[in-house]
């Protein structure tokens, strides 16, 4: 049986759909970026152009801190460089399982974030399409909770004490165990990079900064499964 | 003036850090470094979760929530259900503990 070409429309709405559980999450934490944005002194238009331009909710949250602080622009924009860089390793693992063109690359790079990387590696069938609709996804709702953020400002409820915070580190177990599911043969190796990368996770912000962490940990962690699984596993 | 130049140069850094890897991808690469990248998303989902957890105030409530949510998760596999149960089980442990 074939089946007929699917119309590039579904995988978009099917990537902007497979977010939406992210949604409840990301919206407070948008408002309280604006919130504090404002109250560093950056108008309205300047908080919104963050979210439309950066698009880093950990940074923008850090710049937003660094602005009240009247810190040197330069050391702002060394502290983004630094959360963001993980974003090359995220770059690097999804075009291995999704072959873009030129276009298509400026475009996604534009968008990317933890939760787009998590959730298209997670995609039943990846694609362009649907890569960008959870990008965008993200982007809708991280653009709209600025918005309502920057306007309503006093108004929004700190996340903090509505305990959203947790939603994160479960939507990234959620990103996590279907990964961990797909190892295959490969199970063991992956469960001892779950063990490594934890206890670097666990003793690395002691000594670093937090993007620093997540990029030092992915690296020595996935060497870790690289080394196990080549020298061990696939010896004859 | 500075402002808006600040936030320019912010964006620049975001986006190439974005577009290298992305651009890098065609690239063939040997068994060990495929390997590399195929374990990346492991490492970097658990360097996501730990942190935020073990240095928080209420890390045993975090914990309780997130195992829950992670049974939840590996039975259901639906993304919603792991996030509803496991938010649902830290909302309770705040009011009670």
């Amino acid at each position: 049986m074939t089946a007929p070409a699917p119309r590039p429309v579904r995988p978009f709405l099917a990537g902007f759909r497979a977010i939406l559980p992210l949604w409840l999450g990301v919206a407070p934490f948008a408002a309280a970026y604006a919130v504090t944005a404002r109250a560093a002194g950056l108008s309205v238009w300047e908080t919104q152009w963050m979210s439309l331009s950066v698009f880093a909710g950990s940074s923008q949250l850090a710049a937003a801190g660094l602005f009240g602080q009247a810190a040197a622009p330069l050391g702002i924009i060394a502290t983004t460089a630094v959360l963001n860089v993980r974003h090359v390793l995220y770059g690097l693992s999804l075009a291995q399982r999704l072959p873009l063109g030129w276009p298509q690359r400026l475009l996604a790079a534009q968008f990317l974030t933890d939760e787009a990387y998590g959730v298209a590696l997670n995609a039943p069938a990846l694609s362009f399409g649907y890569l960008l609709g959870a990008e965008l996804s993200l982007y809708a709702v991280w653009n709209l909770f600025t918005l309502l953020g920057a306007l309503l400002g006093s108004l929004v409820p700190d996340p903090q004490a509505l305990g959203v915070g947790i939603i994160f580190p479960l939507a990234y177990l959620g990103l996590l165990i279907p990964q961990l599911r797909a190892m295959g043969s490969d199970g063991r190796v992956a469960a001892a990079v779950v063990l490594i990368s934890a206890l670097l996770a666990w003793m690395l912000p002691k000594l670093l900064p937090g993007g620093l962490v997540v990029l030092l940990t992915g690296v020595l962690g996935a060497l870790a499964g690289a080394w196990l699984s080549t020298r061990w596993v696939a010896r004859p | 003036m500075s402002t808006l130049l600040t936030l320019l140069g912010m964006w620049a850094v975001t986006y190439a850090a974005r577009l290298i890897g992305l651009g890098l991808g065609g690239v063939r690469l040997p068994p060990f470094w495929l390997a590399f990248l195929r374990f990346v998303p492991i490492s970097v989902f658990v360097a996501l979760i730990v942190p935020g957890i073990s240095t928080s105030q209420d890390w045993p409530q975090q914990v309780l929530a997130c195992a829950v949510g992670a049974a939840l998760l590996w039975r259901t596999r639906a993304l919603i259900w792991g996030i509803l149960g496991g938010f649902a089980v830290y909302w309770l442990l705040r009011q009670i503990w």
